[in-house]
Protein backbone atom coordinates (compact mmCIF):
# COMPACT_ATOMS: atom_id res chain seq x y z
CA UNK A 1 0.00 0.00 0.00
CA UNK A 2 1.58 3.68 -0.63
CA UNK A 3 -0.05 6.79 0.27
CA UNK A 4 1.35 10.65 0.39
CA UNK A 5 1.66 12.97 3.23
CA UNK A 6 2.06 16.27 3.86
CA UNK A 7 4.17 16.55 7.20
CA UNK A 8 4.48 20.15 9.22
CA UNK A 9 7.04 19.96 11.62
CA UNK A 10 7.57 22.43 14.86
CA UNK A 11 11.26 23.49 15.34
CA UNK A 12 11.07 20.72 18.24
CA UNK A 13 10.16 17.68 15.88
CA UNK A 14 12.36 19.04 13.12
CA UNK A 15 15.56 17.94 14.81
CA UNK A 16 14.02 14.15 15.14
CA UNK A 17 15.50 11.78 12.54
CA UNK A 18 11.26 11.32 11.38
CA UNK A 19 12.28 9.58 7.93
CA UNK A 20 14.84 6.85 9.43
CA UNK A 21 12.24 5.92 12.51
CA UNK A 22 9.85 5.54 9.99
CA UNK A 23 11.66 3.21 7.99
CA UNK A 24 13.51 1.42 10.75
CA UNK A 25 10.95 0.94 13.40
CA UNK A 26 7.88 0.45 11.13
CA UNK A 27 9.62 -1.27 7.89
CA UNK A 28 7.86 1.90 5.68
CA UNK A 29 9.76 3.10 2.34
CA UNK A 30 9.89 6.89 2.37
CA UNK A 31 10.23 8.50 -0.76
CA UNK A 32 10.92 12.23 0.15
CA UNK A 33 8.70 14.43 -2.44
CA UNK A 34 9.41 17.54 -0.94
CA UNK A 35 10.87 19.37 1.63
CA UNK A 36 11.68 22.69 3.13
CA UNK A 37 12.90 24.31 6.21
CA UNK A 38 12.64 27.74 8.14
CA UNK A 39 12.68 29.71 11.45
CA UNK A 40 9.43 28.18 12.31
CA UNK A 41 10.04 24.86 11.32
CA UNK A 42 9.31 22.83 8.39
CA UNK A 43 7.05 20.70 5.45
CA UNK A 44 7.77 18.04 3.54
CA UNK A 45 5.95 15.48 1.34
CA UNK A 46 6.49 12.15 0.91
CA UNK A 47 5.04 8.60 -0.36
CA UNK A 48 5.48 6.26 2.29
CA UNK A 49 4.71 2.37 1.19
CA UNK A 50 4.31 -0.74 3.39
CA UNK A 51 1.88 -3.02 5.15
CA UNK A 52 -1.55 -1.07 5.83
CA UNK A 53 -0.65 -1.97 9.69
CA UNK A 54 2.28 -0.32 9.45
CA UNK A 55 1.64 2.80 7.73
CA UNK A 56 -1.01 3.37 10.19
CA UNK A 57 1.26 2.72 13.57
CA UNK A 58 4.18 4.94 11.24
CA UNK A 59 1.18 7.97 11.22
CA UNK A 60 0.53 7.34 15.03
CA UNK A 61 4.25 7.61 15.93
CA UNK A 62 4.64 10.58 13.99
CA UNK A 63 1.57 12.69 15.65
CA UNK A 64 2.86 11.53 19.03
CA UNK A 65 5.79 12.77 18.06
CA UNK A 66 4.15 16.53 17.41
CA UNK A 67 4.17 16.38 13.53
CA UNK A 68 1.63 17.64 11.52
CA UNK A 69 -0.44 14.93 9.39
CA UNK A 70 -2.37 15.45 6.30
CA UNK A 71 -3.18 13.45 3.11
CA UNK A 72 -1.97 14.69 0.13
CA UNK A 73 -5.32 15.02 -1.13
CA UNK A 74 -5.67 18.12 0.42
CA UNK A 75 -2.93 19.71 -0.89
CA UNK A 76 -3.89 21.11 -3.99
CA UNK A 77 -7.45 21.75 -5.05
CA UNK A 78 -8.87 22.99 -8.49
CA UNK A 79 -11.94 24.80 -8.87
CA UNK A 80 -13.46 23.55 -11.78
CA UNK A 81 -15.79 25.93 -12.44
CA UNK A 82 -12.34 28.33 -12.69
CA UNK A 83 -10.71 26.29 -15.20
CA UNK A 84 -11.09 27.00 -19.14
CA UNK A 85 -9.39 23.28 -20.03
CA UNK A 86 -6.30 25.52 -21.62
CA UNK A 87 -3.71 22.90 -21.36
CA UNK A 88 -1.24 25.40 -19.92
CA UNK A 89 -0.62 23.09 -16.41
CA UNK A 90 0.08 20.12 -18.54
CA UNK A 91 3.69 20.54 -19.54
CA UNK A 92 4.94 21.95 -16.58
CA UNK A 93 3.65 19.45 -13.80
CA UNK A 94 6.71 17.53 -13.47
CA UNK A 95 4.19 14.20 -12.39
CA UNK A 96 2.17 14.73 -14.86
CA UNK A 97 -0.98 15.23 -12.51
CA UNK A 98 -2.42 17.58 -15.17
CA UNK A 99 -3.02 15.85 -18.35
CA UNK A 100 -5.31 16.59 -21.41
CA UNK A 101 -7.92 13.92 -22.10
CA UNK A 102 -7.91 13.34 -25.83
CA UNK A 103 -11.51 12.76 -26.30
CA UNK A 104 -13.40 15.00 -24.41
CA UNK A 105 -10.22 18.11 -25.06
CA UNK A 106 -10.89 18.55 -20.90
CA UNK A 107 -7.79 18.85 -18.38
CA UNK A 108 -7.83 15.60 -16.13
CA UNK A 109 -6.61 16.47 -12.46
CA UNK A 110 -5.27 13.36 -11.07
CA UNK A 111 -5.02 14.28 -7.16
CA UNK A 112 -3.75 11.12 -6.23
CA UNK A 113 -0.52 11.59 -8.80
CA UNK A 114 -0.24 15.15 -7.19
CA UNK A 115 3.07 15.90 -4.96
CA UNK A 116 1.62 19.57 -4.06
CA UNK A 117 4.56 21.07 -5.78
CA UNK A 118 2.85 24.13 -6.53
CA UNK A 119 4.72 24.78 -9.56
CA UNK A 120 0.76 25.01 -11.42
CA UNK A 121 -0.34 27.69 -8.93
CA UNK A 122 0.73 31.01 -10.54
CA UNK A 123 1.09 29.21 -14.35
CA UNK A 124 -2.95 29.03 -14.11
CA UNK A 125 -4.47 31.78 -16.23
CA UNK A 126 -8.27 31.84 -14.94
CA UNK A 127 -6.56 31.15 -11.20
CA UNK A 128 -8.38 27.70 -10.69
CA UNK A 129 -5.32 25.78 -8.78
CA UNK A 130 -5.03 26.73 -5.37
CA UNK A 131 -2.77 25.01 -2.87
CA UNK A 132 -3.74 24.62 0.64
CA UNK A 133 -0.77 23.71 2.71
CA UNK B 1 6.37 40.36 -50.87
CA UNK B 2 4.38 37.71 -52.59
CA UNK B 3 1.40 38.51 -53.71
CA UNK B 4 -1.98 37.08 -52.50
CA UNK B 5 -4.80 36.21 -55.02
CA UNK B 6 -8.14 35.34 -54.09
CA UNK B 7 -11.35 34.37 -55.90
CA UNK B 8 -13.62 36.96 -56.03
CA UNK B 9 -16.57 34.40 -56.50
CA UNK B 10 -17.77 30.70 -56.29
CA UNK B 11 -15.41 28.92 -58.59
CA UNK B 12 -16.41 25.39 -59.68
CA UNK B 13 -19.82 25.28 -60.39
CA UNK B 14 -20.53 26.79 -56.85
CA UNK B 15 -23.41 28.47 -54.49
CA UNK B 16 -23.27 32.11 -53.72
CA UNK B 17 -23.59 33.04 -50.36
CA UNK B 18 -27.16 34.67 -51.09
CA UNK B 19 -28.29 31.46 -51.97
CA UNK B 20 -26.38 29.93 -48.72
CA UNK B 21 -28.24 32.29 -46.39
CA UNK B 22 -31.73 31.54 -47.76
CA UNK B 23 -31.17 27.81 -47.11
CA UNK B 24 -29.81 28.40 -43.79
CA UNK B 25 -32.92 31.01 -42.91
CA UNK B 26 -35.38 28.40 -44.44
CA UNK B 27 -33.80 25.94 -42.74
CA UNK B 28 -32.79 23.85 -44.94
CA UNK B 29 -29.41 24.44 -44.72
CA UNK B 30 -26.47 21.46 -44.08
CA UNK B 31 -24.40 22.86 -41.31
CA UNK B 32 -21.46 21.02 -40.00
CA UNK B 33 -18.27 21.76 -37.68
CA UNK B 34 -15.10 22.24 -38.59
CA UNK B 35 -14.63 18.56 -36.66
CA UNK B 36 -17.95 17.01 -38.53
CA UNK B 37 -16.28 18.79 -41.71
CA UNK B 38 -12.85 17.41 -41.77
CA UNK B 39 -14.48 13.90 -41.39
CA UNK B 40 -17.32 14.28 -43.72
CA UNK B 41 -14.58 15.50 -46.19
CA UNK B 42 -11.81 12.29 -45.27
CA UNK B 43 -14.76 9.41 -45.80
CA UNK B 44 -16.59 11.29 -49.03
CA UNK B 45 -13.78 13.82 -51.16
CA UNK B 46 -13.93 17.62 -50.93
CA UNK B 47 -16.37 17.07 -54.39
CA UNK B 48 -19.01 15.56 -52.48
CA UNK B 49 -18.45 18.13 -50.11
CA UNK B 50 -18.65 21.11 -51.62
CA UNK B 51 -21.83 19.91 -53.61
CA UNK B 52 -23.49 18.40 -49.60
CA UNK B 53 -22.30 20.75 -46.98
CA UNK B 54 -23.16 24.43 -47.08
CA UNK B 55 -21.92 25.96 -44.00
CA UNK B 56 -19.04 25.11 -41.80
CA UNK B 57 -18.74 26.37 -37.98
CA UNK B 58 -15.15 27.04 -36.43
CA UNK B 59 -14.43 28.08 -33.15
CA UNK B 60 -11.73 29.34 -31.09
CA UNK B 61 -11.42 30.29 -27.23
CA UNK B 62 -8.07 31.78 -26.01
CA UNK B 63 -6.40 34.25 -24.39
CA UNK B 64 -6.96 37.93 -26.44
CA UNK B 65 -4.60 40.70 -25.45
CA UNK B 66 -5.99 43.63 -27.48
CA UNK B 67 -9.34 43.75 -26.19
CA UNK B 68 -11.40 46.02 -24.10
CA UNK B 69 -15.09 47.50 -23.67
CA UNK B 70 -16.92 50.95 -23.68
CA UNK B 71 -19.43 52.07 -21.44
CA UNK B 72 -21.87 55.16 -21.49
CA UNK B 73 -22.91 54.96 -17.99
CA UNK B 74 -25.85 57.85 -18.31
CA UNK B 75 -25.65 61.22 -16.97
CA UNK B 76 -25.28 61.77 -13.01
CA UNK B 77 -27.37 65.05 -11.30
CA UNK B 78 -25.42 67.56 -11.56
CA UNK B 79 -23.75 66.06 -14.90
CA UNK B 80 -19.80 65.11 -14.46
CA UNK B 81 -17.49 65.15 -17.61
CA UNK B 82 -15.24 62.69 -16.30
CA UNK B 83 -11.96 63.38 -16.80
CA UNK B 84 -10.48 59.93 -15.05
CA UNK B 85 -12.00 56.90 -14.57
CA UNK B 86 -11.69 53.74 -12.39
CA UNK B 87 -14.18 50.75 -12.79
CA UNK B 88 -13.04 48.53 -9.11
CA UNK B 89 -10.01 50.27 -8.74
CA UNK B 90 -8.48 49.74 -12.69
CA UNK B 91 -7.98 52.63 -14.79
CA UNK B 92 -10.74 53.64 -17.79
CA UNK B 93 -9.95 56.20 -20.48
CA UNK B 94 -12.25 58.88 -19.80
CA UNK B 95 -10.81 60.84 -22.90
CA UNK B 96 -14.18 60.46 -24.80
CA UNK B 97 -17.05 62.98 -23.57
CA UNK B 98 -18.92 63.08 -20.47
CA UNK B 99 -19.76 59.45 -19.14
CA UNK B 100 -18.32 57.37 -22.09
CA UNK B 101 -14.92 55.31 -21.05
CA UNK B 102 -13.14 53.01 -22.13
CA UNK B 103 -11.71 50.07 -20.60
CA UNK B 104 -8.65 47.90 -21.61
CA UNK B 105 -8.69 44.63 -20.83
CA UNK B 106 -5.05 44.53 -20.06
CA UNK B 107 -5.17 47.41 -17.95
CA UNK B 108 -4.10 46.51 -13.75
CA UNK B 109 -4.52 48.60 -10.90
CA UNK B 110 -1.90 50.34 -8.85
CA UNK B 111 -1.16 47.44 -6.28
CA UNK B 112 2.24 46.74 -8.65
CA UNK B 113 1.10 42.66 -8.39
CA UNK B 114 -0.24 42.81 -11.69
CA UNK B 115 -2.55 40.20 -10.88
CA UNK B 116 -6.23 42.64 -11.85
CA UNK B 117 -7.25 43.83 -14.64
CA UNK B 118 -9.51 45.14 -16.93
CA UNK B 119 -10.44 42.02 -17.96
CA UNK B 120 -11.38 41.09 -14.92
CA UNK B 121 -14.28 43.41 -14.74
CA UNK B 122 -15.21 42.95 -17.60
CA UNK B 123 -15.89 39.15 -16.70
CA UNK B 124 -17.71 40.50 -13.28
CA UNK B 125 -19.54 42.41 -15.25
CA UNK B 126 -20.61 40.24 -17.33
CA UNK B 127 -21.17 37.71 -14.06
CA UNK B 128 -24.00 40.63 -13.44
CA UNK B 129 -21.97 42.06 -10.65
CA UNK B 130 -21.81 45.85 -9.51
CA UNK B 131 -18.35 47.18 -9.84
CA UNK B 132 -17.55 50.76 -8.49
CA UNK B 133 -17.10 53.36 -10.47
CA UNK B 134 -15.05 56.04 -9.37
CA UNK B 135 -14.42 59.30 -11.75
CA UNK B 136 -12.95 62.95 -11.35
CA UNK B 137 -13.37 65.95 -13.15
CA UNK B 138 -12.19 69.28 -14.14
CA UNK B 139 -15.85 70.79 -13.44
CA UNK B 140 -17.28 73.28 -16.28
CA UNK B 141 -19.84 75.47 -16.08
CA UNK B 142 -22.30 72.57 -18.33
CA UNK B 143 -20.60 69.59 -16.35
CA UNK B 144 -20.12 71.31 -12.74
CA UNK B 145 -19.24 68.13 -11.19
CA UNK B 146 -16.41 67.25 -9.53
CA UNK B 147 -16.33 63.72 -8.34
CA UNK B 148 -18.60 60.82 -8.61
CA UNK B 149 -18.11 57.10 -6.27
CA UNK B 150 -20.70 55.00 -7.05
CA UNK B 151 -21.76 51.40 -7.81
CA UNK B 152 -22.86 50.27 -11.93
CA UNK B 153 -24.00 47.40 -13.82
CA UNK B 154 -24.76 46.26 -16.70
CA UNK B 155 -28.71 46.57 -15.32
CA UNK B 156 -27.84 49.93 -14.93
CA UNK B 157 -25.39 51.20 -17.96
CA UNK B 158 -26.72 52.31 -21.19
CA UNK B 159 -24.22 50.77 -23.48
CA UNK B 160 -21.64 48.32 -22.81
CA UNK B 161 -19.74 47.00 -25.90
CA UNK B 162 -17.25 44.49 -26.26
CA UNK B 163 -14.34 46.15 -29.21
CA UNK B 164 -11.55 44.52 -29.43
CA UNK B 165 -8.73 45.91 -32.22
CA UNK B 166 -6.96 42.54 -32.59
CA UNK B 167 -8.27 39.38 -31.97
CA UNK B 168 -8.59 36.05 -33.09
CA UNK B 169 -5.16 35.77 -34.65
CA UNK B 170 -4.74 33.23 -37.98
CA UNK B 171 -2.38 31.16 -37.02
CA UNK B 172 0.35 32.05 -33.65
CA UNK B 173 3.82 31.86 -32.94
CA UNK B 174 4.64 28.92 -30.39
CA UNK B 175 7.32 29.35 -27.32
CA UNK B 176 10.02 27.67 -25.63
CA UNK B 177 12.95 29.13 -23.29
CA UNK B 178 16.91 28.07 -23.63
CA UNK B 179 17.55 30.16 -20.78
CA UNK B 180 18.57 28.95 -17.38
CA UNK B 181 15.18 30.98 -15.79
CA UNK B 182 12.01 30.23 -15.33
CA UNK B 183 10.96 32.82 -18.03
CA UNK B 184 6.71 34.57 -17.44
CA UNK B 185 5.20 36.00 -20.81
CA UNK B 186 2.03 36.02 -22.67
CA UNK B 187 3.41 32.42 -23.59
CA UNK B 188 3.08 31.53 -19.88
CA UNK B 189 5.32 29.91 -17.62
CA UNK B 190 8.32 29.19 -20.18
CA UNK B 191 10.47 26.25 -17.91
CA UNK B 192 14.06 26.79 -18.20
CA UNK B 193 16.73 24.63 -20.63
CA UNK B 194 13.42 24.07 -23.09
CA UNK B 195 11.92 22.56 -19.99
CA UNK B 196 8.31 23.35 -22.41
CA UNK B 197 6.90 24.85 -24.91
CA UNK B 198 3.66 26.34 -25.24
CA UNK B 199 1.17 27.71 -28.26
CA UNK B 200 -1.97 29.31 -28.90
CA UNK B 201 -4.52 28.44 -31.65
CA UNK B 202 -7.00 26.35 -32.22
CA UNK B 203 -5.44 24.93 -35.33
CA UNK B 204 -7.85 23.54 -37.51
CA UNK B 205 -11.10 24.79 -35.94
CA UNK B 206 -9.91 28.24 -35.65
CA UNK B 207 -12.13 30.78 -38.05
CA UNK B 208 -9.31 32.25 -40.23
CA UNK B 209 -7.48 29.24 -40.79
CA UNK B 210 -10.23 27.50 -42.30
CA UNK B 211 -10.63 30.99 -44.48
CA UNK B 212 -6.84 31.86 -45.13
CA UNK B 213 -7.27 34.07 -47.63
CA UNK B 214 -10.71 35.39 -45.94
CA UNK B 215 -12.51 34.71 -48.84
CA UNK B 216 -15.79 34.47 -47.18
CA UNK B 217 -15.12 36.66 -43.29
CA UNK B 218 -14.61 39.99 -43.70
CA UNK B 219 -16.01 43.70 -42.53
CA UNK B 220 -19.84 42.90 -41.21
CA UNK B 221 -19.80 38.88 -40.67
CA UNK B 222 -21.67 38.10 -38.03
CA UNK B 223 -19.97 36.03 -35.50
CA UNK B 224 -20.03 33.94 -32.08
CA UNK B 225 -18.75 36.62 -29.66
CA UNK B 226 -18.18 35.69 -26.27
CA UNK B 227 -21.51 33.75 -25.94
CA UNK B 228 -23.97 36.31 -27.43
CA UNK B 229 -23.43 38.15 -31.20
CA UNK B 230 -21.20 40.12 -32.30
CA UNK B 231 -19.59 41.44 -35.90
CA UNK B 232 -16.18 41.52 -37.65
CA UNK B 233 -15.42 45.74 -37.96
CA UNK B 234 -12.27 45.95 -39.18
CA UNK B 235 -9.28 43.96 -40.21
CA UNK B 236 -7.38 43.56 -36.81
CA UNK B 237 -4.07 45.47 -35.93
CA UNK B 238 -0.97 43.94 -37.19
CA UNK B 239 -2.56 42.78 -40.02
CA UNK B 240 -0.18 41.00 -41.90
CA UNK B 241 -0.58 39.29 -45.15
CA UNK B 242 2.93 39.08 -45.82
CA UNK B 243 3.99 35.65 -44.20
CA UNK B 244 4.70 32.42 -45.93
CA UNK B 245 2.00 30.36 -47.06
CA UNK B 246 1.58 26.52 -47.66
CA UNK B 247 -0.16 25.99 -51.38
CA UNK B 248 -3.22 26.19 -50.15
CA UNK B 249 -2.61 29.56 -48.67
CA UNK B 250 -2.20 28.56 -45.02
CA UNK B 251 -0.40 31.28 -43.44
CA UNK B 252 2.92 29.73 -41.39
CA UNK B 253 3.50 32.63 -39.18
CA UNK B 254 0.81 34.47 -37.56
CA UNK B 255 -0.94 36.73 -40.18
CA UNK B 256 -4.10 37.97 -40.40
CA UNK B 257 -6.31 38.92 -37.68
CA UNK B 258 -9.61 40.41 -36.63
CA UNK B 259 -11.01 43.48 -34.56
CA UNK B 260 -14.31 42.67 -33.29
CA UNK B 261 -17.60 44.20 -31.41
CA UNK B 262 -20.53 43.21 -29.74
CA UNK B 263 -23.11 43.58 -26.74
CA UNK B 264 -21.68 42.60 -23.33
CA UNK B 265 -24.84 42.32 -22.75
CA UNK B 266 -25.67 39.12 -24.64
CA UNK B 267 -22.10 37.67 -23.61
CA UNK B 268 -21.81 34.60 -20.81
CA UNK B 269 -18.69 34.48 -18.48
CA UNK B 270 -18.42 30.73 -20.07
CA UNK B 271 -17.13 32.52 -23.03
CA UNK B 272 -15.42 35.80 -21.35
CA UNK B 273 -13.31 35.56 -18.74
CA UNK B 274 -10.83 37.47 -16.72
CA UNK B 275 -7.06 36.02 -17.07
CA UNK B 276 -3.72 36.39 -15.52
CA UNK B 277 -0.35 35.52 -16.56
CA UNK B 278 2.20 35.89 -13.98
CA UNK B 279 4.52 38.58 -14.08
CA UNK B 280 2.83 39.41 -17.33
CA UNK B 281 -0.48 41.39 -16.16
CA UNK B 282 -4.05 40.60 -17.29
CA UNK B 283 -5.84 39.80 -20.55
CA UNK B 284 -9.28 38.73 -21.84
CA UNK B 285 -9.73 34.86 -22.14
CA UNK B 286 -12.42 34.93 -24.97
CA UNK B 287 -14.80 32.77 -27.35
CA UNK B 288 -14.74 33.65 -30.90
CA UNK B 289 -16.89 31.69 -33.55
CA UNK B 290 -17.18 32.45 -37.84
CA UNK B 291 -19.91 30.54 -40.00
CA UNK B 292 -18.01 29.39 -43.04
CA UNK B 293 -20.10 28.86 -46.40
CA UNK B 294 -18.82 26.07 -48.96
CA UNK B 295 -19.60 28.45 -51.72
CA UNK B 296 -17.01 26.13 -54.03
CA UNK B 297 -14.73 22.83 -53.75
CA UNK B 298 -11.64 25.60 -52.74
CA UNK B 299 -13.90 26.99 -49.74
CA UNK B 300 -14.39 22.72 -49.34
CA UNK B 301 -10.53 22.22 -49.62
CA UNK B 302 -9.83 25.56 -47.24
CA UNK B 303 -11.96 24.07 -44.49
CA UNK B 304 -11.00 20.38 -44.89
CA UNK B 305 -7.69 21.45 -43.45
CA UNK B 306 -5.96 19.09 -40.90
CA UNK B 307 -3.52 20.45 -37.85
CA UNK B 308 -1.24 18.24 -39.89
CA UNK B 309 -1.43 21.15 -42.44
CA UNK B 310 -0.89 24.04 -40.44
CA UNK B 311 2.59 24.30 -39.00
CA UNK B 312 4.26 27.20 -36.93
CA UNK B 313 7.67 28.28 -35.41
CA UNK B 314 8.85 27.91 -32.12
CA UNK B 315 10.69 30.91 -31.16
CA UNK B 316 13.28 31.08 -28.33
CA UNK B 317 11.81 33.96 -25.64
CA UNK B 318 14.84 33.80 -23.85
CA UNK B 319 15.89 36.51 -26.12
CA UNK B 320 14.46 39.32 -25.22
CA UNK B 321 13.99 41.09 -28.85
CA UNK B 322 11.34 42.36 -31.58
CA UNK B 323 12.98 39.31 -33.14
CA UNK B 324 13.52 35.98 -31.68
CA UNK B 325 15.30 33.00 -33.20
CA UNK B 326 13.33 29.94 -34.49
CA UNK B 327 13.85 26.77 -32.43
CA UNK B 328 12.20 24.58 -34.46
CA UNK B 329 9.52 24.53 -36.87
CA UNK B 330 6.26 22.47 -36.17
CA UNK B 331 3.04 21.37 -37.02
CA UNK B 332 0.15 21.43 -34.57
CA UNK B 333 -0.53 18.02 -35.17
CA UNK B 334 3.18 17.84 -33.64
CA UNK B 335 2.23 20.13 -30.64
CA UNK B 336 -0.82 18.75 -29.96
CA UNK B 337 0.98 15.22 -29.51
CA UNK B 338 1.88 15.94 -26.32
CA UNK B 339 6.10 16.60 -27.07
CA UNK B 340 8.20 18.20 -29.77
CA UNK B 341 11.92 17.66 -30.82
CA UNK B 342 13.67 20.86 -30.48
CA UNK B 343 17.69 20.27 -31.24
CA UNK B 344 17.03 16.97 -30.37
CA UNK B 345 15.54 17.32 -27.49
CA UNK B 346 11.79 15.70 -26.48
CA UNK B 347 10.28 18.90 -24.70
CA UNK B 348 6.62 18.89 -23.73
CA UNK B 349 3.46 20.85 -25.08
CA UNK B 350 0.92 23.03 -23.69
CA UNK B 351 -1.67 24.59 -25.60
CA UNK B 352 -2.82 28.10 -23.97
CA UNK B 353 -6.28 27.84 -26.33
CA UNK B 354 -8.72 25.75 -25.04
CA UNK B 355 -9.93 23.27 -27.59
CA UNK B 356 -12.36 21.74 -25.56
CA UNK B 357 -14.32 25.07 -25.50
CA UNK B 358 -13.28 26.23 -29.31
CA UNK B 359 -15.32 22.64 -30.14
CA UNK B 360 -17.95 23.85 -27.87
CA UNK B 361 -18.17 27.41 -30.05
CA UNK B 362 -18.90 25.30 -33.05
CA UNK B 363 -21.24 22.98 -31.63
CA UNK B 364 -23.40 25.50 -30.61
CA UNK B 365 -23.23 28.06 -33.36
CA UNK B 366 -23.83 25.13 -35.73
CA UNK B 367 -27.23 24.64 -33.67
CA UNK B 368 -27.82 27.75 -33.58
CA UNK B 369 -27.95 28.82 -37.11
CA UNK B 370 -29.99 25.11 -37.56
CA UNK B 371 -32.62 26.35 -35.68
CA UNK B 372 -32.76 30.02 -37.72
CA UNK B 373 -31.48 31.82 -34.50
CA UNK B 374 -28.45 32.75 -35.64
CA UNK B 375 -28.42 34.64 -39.36
CA UNK B 376 -25.00 34.64 -41.41
CA UNK B 377 -23.82 37.89 -43.18
CA UNK B 378 -21.92 38.47 -45.80
CA UNK B 379 -18.96 40.93 -45.68
CA UNK B 380 -19.22 44.32 -46.90
CA UNK B 381 -16.16 44.52 -47.51
CA UNK B 382 -13.07 42.31 -48.17
CA UNK B 383 -10.11 42.20 -45.29
CA UNK B 384 -6.71 43.44 -46.89
CA UNK B 385 -4.49 40.99 -48.65
CA UNK B 386 -1.76 43.58 -49.11
CA UNK B 387 -0.51 44.23 -45.02
CA UNK B 388 3.03 44.19 -43.94
CA UNK B 389 3.39 45.74 -40.37
CA UNK B 390 5.42 48.45 -40.00
CA UNK B 391 8.21 48.68 -36.71
CA UNK B 392 8.53 51.40 -34.14
CA UNK B 393 11.84 52.39 -34.09
CA UNK B 394 13.31 55.73 -32.38
CA UNK B 395 13.08 57.94 -35.16
CA UNK B 396 13.43 61.78 -35.84
CA UNK B 397 10.23 64.10 -36.89
CA UNK B 398 11.66 64.00 -40.37
CA UNK B 399 12.28 60.28 -40.25
CA UNK B 400 9.00 59.29 -39.43
CA UNK B 401 8.01 61.63 -42.34
CA UNK B 402 9.57 59.48 -44.84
Amino acid sequence: MKTKLVLNFNPEASNLPITHNLTAKYGLLVNILRAEIDEVGGKMVIEISGKADSIKTGISYLKEAGVGVRSIKEGVRRDDEACTHCGVCISICPTKALILDSKTHKVIFKEDKCVACGVCIDACPPRAMEILI
Amino acid sequence: MKKNKRPSGPTTSGKSFADISTRARDGDAVVMTAMEFKEFVKTNGVKKAAKEVDIVTTGTFGAMCSSGAYFNFGHSDPPIKMQRAWLDDIPAYGGLAAVDVYLGATELDDSNNMMHGGAHVIEDLVRGRAVRLKATAHATDCYPLKEIDTYVSLKTINQAVLMNVRNCYQNYAAASNTSGRTMYTYMGKLLPELGNATYCSSGELSPLLNDPLYRTIGIGSRIFLGGGEGFVIWEGTQFNTGVERTPNGVPKRPAGSLAVLGDLKQMTPEFVKGLTFTRYGATLGLGIGVPIPILDEDMAKACAVTDKDISTAIFDYAQQTRDRPVLAEVTYAQLGSGEVDIKGRRVPTSPLSSIYKARKIAELLKKSIAKGDFVMTEPVQRLPLDRSPKHLDTRSEKEAMK
